[in-house]
This record gives structure tokens, sequence and C-alpha cells, in this order.
């Protein structure tokens, strides 16, 4: 018996659950973006990123769950079309590294009481990496694959 | 009038030319997103803030008053990039539900901001010299979160509405008109594309 993904069944469900994807990473990264700023210099002067990050971990990481797992209900409504889009592939391979950097050497440098010398570089790769998976999100649309067309 | 006004607006040799490449609209669509990523992250911590649900070891002033320049920043990159869009496929969401609701929530903000904007966000320093966080200000904060969240939401419902196609003159969609037209009326197939 082929069973159907119930997420299929509405036409709602999709653009609903895209509006939890928006609010998820409006809000992982523009908390992200915050501390980067501080680590930059531009603006925030009056707390250290550490101070920043202390703040806002919690709402990045909730960002994050919340983009993550409206996400994979998106994905799970046509898997193989995501499969054979490339812009898909490259927005995974830009999520992965984005994350991966935010809770290893983005961590490390936000943390250490004195902020190093490479810090303004970890900022700016850490705002390139998370701009790369918006761009790879926008650009999933604009790709067709073949199989099915791509939604929105 | 207002349809003749988006008929002329994307007729304009710059939306015309955005309307037509296909590499611009998505890079344009992007930045508009990376713009949302900036501004919706400061209008959720701000609010946040000014409803004590986050950052509260933060003054209120401290949050606002440097939450304000890259929420600026943000706001002019969507709204550029939102008007670049807008007006490409003027005459096509002149139609939109969607975006016309838009329209009407980004009235309603501006309304927002001559009623809250110099009681709650333009002196945030006096809402730290009150005992607690002041009702007028929790007020603004929940406002403001609903009215963002609506009109993300209703951008992100614009893409669903099919363009009424025999109705449209871009010449974007008049390939897409005539191919239905020529299947639905096979004996005039020029007659519902003007």
């Amino acid at each position: 018996m082929l069973i159907t993904n119930p997420l299929n069944s509405s036409e709602l469900v999709f653009p609903t659950l895209e509006c939890f994807h928006i609010v998820g990473f409006a809000l992982s990264i523009g908390t992200i973006a915050i501390v980067d700023f501080a680590l930059l210099g531009v603006g925030m002067r009056r707390q250290t990123p550490a101070q920043l990050a202390k703040d806002t971990w919690l709402w990045t990481l909730g960002g994050l769950v919340l983009m993550f797992f409206s996400g994979l209900l998106l994905f799970s409504s046509d898997p193989d079309m995501y499969y054979l889009n490339w812009a898909f592939l490259i927005k995974m391979i830009f999520f992965v590294a984005a994350v991966l950097f935010h809770y290893t050497i983005h961590r490390k440098a936000v943390v250490s009481d004195t902020p190093p010398a490479n810090g303004k570089a970890i900022a700016c790769v850490s705002l390139l990496l998370w701009c790369g998976v918006v761009f790879g999100g926008i650009f999933i649309g604009f790709i067709y694959p073949g199989l099915s067309l791509g939604k929105g | 009038m207002l349809l003749s006004f988006a008929q002329w607006i994307q007729a304009t040799a710059l939306f015309t030319a955005l309307r037509g490449s296909a590499d611009v609209y998505p890079v344009v669509m992007a930045l508009h997103m990376v713009g949302i990523s900036l501004f919706g992250g400061m209008i959720l911590m701000t609010d946040m803030r000014l409803l004590g649900w986050a950052m509260r070891k933060r003054s209120i002033s401290d949050v606002v008053d440097q939450f304000r320049v890259p929420k600026r920043w943000g706001l002019l990159l969507t709204v550029t990039c939102g008007v670049l869009m807008a007006g490409s496929k003027a005459e096509e969401y002149y139609y939109n539900s969607f975006f016309r609701t838009k329209l009407i929530l980004l009235a309603a903000v501006i309304v927002f901001e001559l009623v809250f904007y110099r009681s709650v966000y333009a002196h945030p320093a006096a809402l730290d010299r009150t005992p607690g966080i002041p009702g007028t200000a929790k007020t603004a904060a929940v406002l403001s979160l609903l009215l963002w969240i609506a009109i993300a939401c209703c951008g992100r419902g614009i893409g669903y509405i099919e363009p009424p196609l025999d109705k449209i003159h871009a010449e974007i969609h008049a390939a897409k008109a005539a191919a239905l037209a020529a299947l639905h009326t096979p004996s005039t197939p020029e007659g519902r594309v003007r």
C-alpha cells in the first residue's frame, strides 16, 4: 500500500511551513549577525561579543531548531525534487559548514575574554556562510530538475 | 488609475530589464531575504526585550539603541529589493490579494510608527527608569510582532497566486497566455492576448 505524505494533502501546509521557516532563520541569523557585528566593531559597542553571545545563544538555537525542523518537513514534501536540485545541495553544504563553524571556531572566538586578532575575519566568514544558506534557499525555487516543478 | 500606474511602472526600462533577466531577479529576491534575516532578527529581539522575554540582563535602551542601526540597514535592503521585485511585476501584483494585503499592512506600520515611535522606540532610556515595563511598550511590541510576521507571511503568499493571464500585458506572460489561449480556444489562438 502506498502511503502518501499527509503534508501533501493540503495546499496550505507548505506555505505555512515556509512562514515558520522564515521566522526561524530571521531569529537565528539575526542573532548571529548581532554577535558578528560586535566582533567586527560595527555598533553594539556597549557590550562585548561574549556578553551578546550569552544573551542570544538560546534564541539562536531556538531559531535554528525551528528553521531545521520546518525545513525537514518542507523537504519531505518532494524529496526527489530537492535531491536533484543543485541549489538545494549547495544550500545544504553552506548550512552544514555554517553550523559547524558557528559552534566551533566562531564560538571559541566569541567566548574568549580578549577578542582574538582574527575576530573580524571570523565574523565575515560567519556572515558569508549564512548568506550562502539564504541564497541557496532562494535559488531552489528557480531551478527545475525535470522530475517535478519546484514550488514558490 | 492604480492599474494604469502599475502598467506604466513595469513598462519602464529598469523594470522591463529586471523582469526579463533570469539571473538578476533571483539575486534580488535572495537579497530581500538577507535583508529580512537582519531586519526581522532585530525586530524580533527588540520587541521580545520590550516584552521582557529576551536579553533581560541588558537595559531596554542598550537593546533598542544598539539594534536600531542594523535594523534600519536591514529594512533599507529589504524595501529596496522589494520595490525592485514589485515594480517588475506591478501589473500582475495589482491583482494579487496577498500583495494588496501586504501593502495595507505596511500602511498600518506607518500608523503604528506614528502612534508608538515617540512614546516607545525613540526614548528607550525613559522605559528603563520606570519600575516595570510600561503597558504601552508591551502593546507596541505585541502589535509590531504581529504586523511584521503577518507581512512576512503575506510576502510568501504572493508567490502562490497565479496571475490572471488574460489580463496581463507584460511580455513575460504573453507566451504563456498565448499557449493557454490556444489550448482553450483553438479557433482564435490570439484572441486573448492584447
